[in-house]
C-alpha cells in the first residue's frame, strides 16, 4: 500500500514535470527570442569538458611563448627533457616561456628548420619529467573530424573540426602593391593605376600613372610578364625598377611586401578576420581546420578526440581556416630531439613514405 | 535546464519501476551537452556518415562579382542560395558540382529581408540534390553543420565542413556557432537528420555567431521566389505601407506597435490584433507581409483580415508611402 502510494506520488510529480517542461518547450517554440546559453555551445564550456583527459593533456603539453612579457606564439612540448617546437617565422626574440601551471623558464633556441617554418627550443631546468605530446597521424586519412587545441591562456581550448582535403600549399611570391593598368609595346611598358597605401611600392615611392619599363634590367611590355618577374621574388627581396614618370625616366628600389598583408585593406573576408599569420605559404602538407585562435595561437599542439597530436598549427589564414603542420611532415625533422624515437615514432612514419595515403 | 534533466532521471526510474514508459536514450546531438568522448565520437561518425549524403548537392556560384555557395534541392535543379549572391532576377551563372563539372543556372527571385534567393539550373536532370526541412523542425540549441566553398570553388582543397549549434532562432534569421566566411554565402546548413534548415548568409564580426535565412523564409514565400520576383530594399522604400510591427505566432502575425500617422492608425488597428490574410492570402511570417504590401504601390487597395479578441473581420485600406 505504501509502496503504490509512493510509486503513484512519483509518477505525479513525473507528470507535473514533465508538462511544465513540455509547455516550456513548446512556449520556446513559439518565441524563440533567446540566446542559447554560452556554456551550451561549440565551443562553451560543458562542450569543451566532454573531451575529458584529452583537454588536461591539452592544455599541460602546451607553452606559451614570451617576448618583452608578451605572448607571442604557443609551443608544442615534445619531449619530457622540456623540447619545444613552435611556428618560427612567430617566436623570434622569444625569451621565456610559462606553462599552464604557472612555472617559467629561460628559452634556449635549439634548431630552425626554416623550409617548414619550425623552431625548436629548449626549457632551461634541472627536470626532465615534462607533459609531452603523443602522436599520431590517423587524422591524414580521416575526414571531418573533431579537433582541438589549448587556447592562449591555457585555461580552455577551443574545438572545432578538420575539413577539407591534406594538401601542398604553394610558395606566395612578393608583391609590389600597386594595381596596373595599360600595357603593351604601343603604350612602352606597363602603367600603374592605382597605389595601395602602405605598401611596398607605396614606400618606395611609386605613384599612379608612373610607366614601369623594365624590372632588373628586363623590358618588361605585358602584365603577365611583370607579375611573373615579380612573384619570382620572396618576400623582403628587393628590385631594381626603370620608371617614366611625366616622361622623365628614374631608377626606383622596391622591397617587396606578402600579398595577404598588402591586399588585406581589399579584402573584406581578411578585414573581418582581424590579424593572421605573416607566413601562411610554402607547406609540403597542411591539415585544415576551423579552430578559432588568434595569431599568436599558432605553434601550439592540435589534438584528435583521443587527445593524441596530430600536428601542430602553423599558420592562421582567416577567420575560419587554420593549416597545422601534420606529425607526418614534422617526425621526420624531429627524430634527434624526441624521447626514445624508436617507440614513439609509430612504424608507418618513415622517411620512405612520405606519399603514402594521400 | 538542470531541471530537465532531473526530471528526466525520475522518469527513467519510473520506467524501470512500473514499466509504463519505453525510455529510449537521446542520441549524442540530441542531448543538451556532450557528455563526454563517446557523445563526440558519436557525433563524428554522425557527421562522417551525412557529409557524403548532403554534400553532393552543394554548389559553388561564380558571378561577375564574386562567388557563393548554393544547394540543389530537386531533381530538376532548383538551387537554394542567398539574395545577396544572386543579385537580381534572369542573371546567368555558373555552377560548379562537387566534382568540378560546371552547368548554368539562371537566377529566379528572393528576398532582401532576410537576403533568400533562389536559381534554376539549365539543362537536363536528374541533379543530386538534398531534402529541406519542414517549416519549424528547428530549435536553438540544435547540433547542425554547414556546407560551402569559402572563398570560392577550389578543386585541391575540396569543400569545407563546420559544425555548430543553432544559438538563435528568431523572424528572418537564424543564428549559429558555425563559422562562415564570405563565399559561404548561400551555402547550406544542415540539421542532423541531414535536411537543409537554413542558407548561409551575413558574418558578424564575432565568428561565432553567424547569420543564416532559416528554411521557414523560404517556405512562406515559395511562389514569390520561384516566379522570378527579387524583394528589394529600394523596392520596399518606394512600394505600398502599412504601418505595423508584428511578431510571428502560432495565430498568425500579432500586431506589437501601430505607428502613428500611418494607414493602419487611421483604418483603427491596435496592439495585439492579428493579422490573418491580405486580399485573401494566409499570412503567418512578417517577411510575406512585407512582400505582399511593398510588392503594391503607395494609394493601392488591399483586404485585410484580421483578428481582434475572438472576433474576425475585414476591411479594406488604401495604402500609404514609407515617406510621407
Amino acid at each position: 500500500m505504501n509502496n503504490l502510494m509512493v510509486v503513484n506520488l512519483i509518477f505525479k510529480i513525473t507528470l507535473f514535470f514533465l508538462i511544465v517542461w513540455g509547455t516550456r518547450r513548446m512556449s520556446a517554440d513559439s518565441n524563440q527570442s533567446s540566446y542559447l546559453p554560452e556554456p551550451f555551445r561549440l565551443n562553451g564550456i560543458t562542450t569543451q569538458d566532454a573531451f575529458g583527459q584529452g583537454k588536461v593533456r591539452a592544455l599541460n603539453s602546451t607553452v606559451r611563448l614570451l617576448r618583452n612579457n608578451k605572448l607571442i606564439a604557443l609551443g608544442t612540448l615534445i619531449s619530457p627533457k622540456g623540447y619545444v617546437i613552435t611556428k618560427a617565422s612567430s617566436c623570434v626574440g622569444a625569451r621565456k616561456a610559462t606553462l599552464q601551471n604557472g612555472s617559467t623558464f629561460s628559452l634556449k633556441i635549439r634548431k630552425r628548420f626554416e623550409d617548414i617554418d619550425l623552431a625548436l627550443y629548449e626549457l632551461i631546468a634541472d627536470k626532465n619529467t615534462f607533459a609531452c605530446v603523443e602522436w599520431t597521424d590517423d587524422n591524414l586519412t580521416l575526414p571531418v573530424s573533431w579537433v582541438f587545441s589549448s587556447f592562449i591562456e591555457l585555461e580552455e581550448i577551443r574545438v572545432g573540426i578538420a575539413s577539407g582535403n591534406p594538401r601542398t600549399i604553394g610558395r606566395e611570391g612578393g608583391v609590389m602593391g600597386v594595381m596596373l593598368g595599360q600595357d603593351g609595346k604601343a603604350v612602352g611598358g606597363v602603367e600603374i593605376n592605382e597605389v595601395v597605401p602602405q605598401a611596398a611600392g607605396d614606400r618606395a615611392g611609386l605613384l599612379a600613372k608612373d610607366l614601369i619599363l623594365s624590372i632588373d634590367g628586363r623590358r618588361v611590355f605585358t602584365k603577365e610578364q611583370l607579375g611573373k618577374l615579380v612573384s619570382s621574388k620572396d618576400p623582403g627581396d628587393m628590385i631594381n625598377l626603370e620608371v617614366s614618370r611625366k616622361n622623365k625616366q628614374r631608377k626606383i628600389k622596391v622591397t617587396l611586401g606578402h600579398s595577404s598583408v598588402t591586399f588585406e585593406l581589399f579584402n573584406r573576408n581578411l578585414q573581418m578576420s582581424g590579424p593572421v599569420s605573416k607566413r601562411k605559404d610554402n607547406f609540403p602538407l597542411i591539415l585544415q581546420h576551423d579552430l578559432p585562435l588568434p595569431k599568436e595561437g599558432m605553434g601550439g599542439p592540435l589534438f584528435n578526440l583521443e587527445g593524441k597530436c596530430i600536428g601542430i598549427n602553423i599558420a592562421r589564414v582567416d577567420r575560419v581556416t587554420t593549416f597545422a603542420l601534420p606529425t607526418k611532415t614534422l617526425l621526420p625533422y624531429l627524430k634527434d630531439w624526441l624521447p626514445d624515437a624508436q617507440n614513439i615514432l609509430p612504424e608507418r612514419i618513415t622517411e620512405n613514405d612520405t606519399e603514402a595515403d594521400l | 535546464m538542470p531541471h530537465f534533466l532531473r526530471c528526466f532521471t525520475i522518469f527513467l526510474y519510473l520506467s524501470k519501476v512500473t514499466g509504463v514508459a519505453e525510455v529510449v536514450e537521446p542520441h549524442a546531438w540530441e542531448k543538451l551537452t556532450p557528455e563526454n568522448i563517446c557523445d563526440l565520437a558519436d557525433i563524428q561518425v554522425k557527421l562522417q556518415e551525412l557529409v557524403p549524403l548532403t554534400s553532393k548537392a552543394l554548389v559553388a556560384l561564380e558571378t561577375e562579382d564574386g562567388a557563393g555557395s548554393g544547394v540543389i534541392i530537386s531533381p530538376d535543379g532548383l538551387i537554394l542560395s542567398a539574395a545577396h549572391v544572386i543579385g537580381r532576377t534572369g542573371v546567368e551563372m555558373d555552377v560548379r558540382l562537387l566534382d568540378g563539372s560546371r552547368a548554368k543556372a539562371v537566377s529566379l527571385g528572393g528576398s532582401e529581408i532576410s537576403d533568400a534567393g533562389m536559381l534554376q539550373i539549365q539543362g537536363e536532370g536528374p541533379w543530386p540534390h538534398a531534402e529541406i526541412a519542414e517549416m519549424k523542425s528547428s530549435n536553438v540549441g540544435d547540433w547542425c553543420f554547414g556546407l560551402g566553398h569559402p572563398g570560392g570553388f577550389d578543386m585541391e582543397r575540396g569543400m569545407v565542413v563546420r559544425i555548430g549549434r543553432i544559438i538563435k532562432k528568431q523572424d528572418e534569421t537564424m543564428q549559429t556557432d558555425s563559422r562562415l566566411l564570405g563565399g559561404d554565402s548561400g551555402g547550406p546548413l544542415f540539421s542532423f537528420d541531414g535536411r537543409v534548415i537554413a542558407i548561409h548568409s551575413r558574418i558578424s564580426k564575432e565568428p561565432d555567431q553567424n547569420f543564416h535565412v532559416p528554411i521557414e523564409s523560404f517556405h512562406a514565400n515559395w511562389d514569390f521566389f520561384r516566379n522570378q520576383d527579387l524583394l528589394t530594399f529600394e523596392e520596399i522604400e518606394q512600394g505600398g505601407f502599412l504601418g505595423v510591427a508584428c511578431e510571428e505566432s502560432n495565430q498568425g502575425l500579432i500586431i506589437r506597435s501601430v505607428l502613428p500617422d500611418t494607414p493602419a492608425e487611421s483604418a483603427g488597428f491596435l496592439e495585439n490584433d492579428i493579422i490573418l490574410k491580405i486580399d485573401n492570402q494566409a499570412v503567418r511570417n512578417r517577411e510575406k507581409l512585407t512582400i505582399l504590401i511593398s510588392t503594391k504601390k503607395p494609394e493601392d487597395e488591399v483586404i485585410i483580415e484580421y483578428q481582434r479578441d475572438k472576433s474576425v473581420a475585414t476591411l479594406k485600406l488604401k495604402l500609404g508611402s514609407r515617406f510621407e
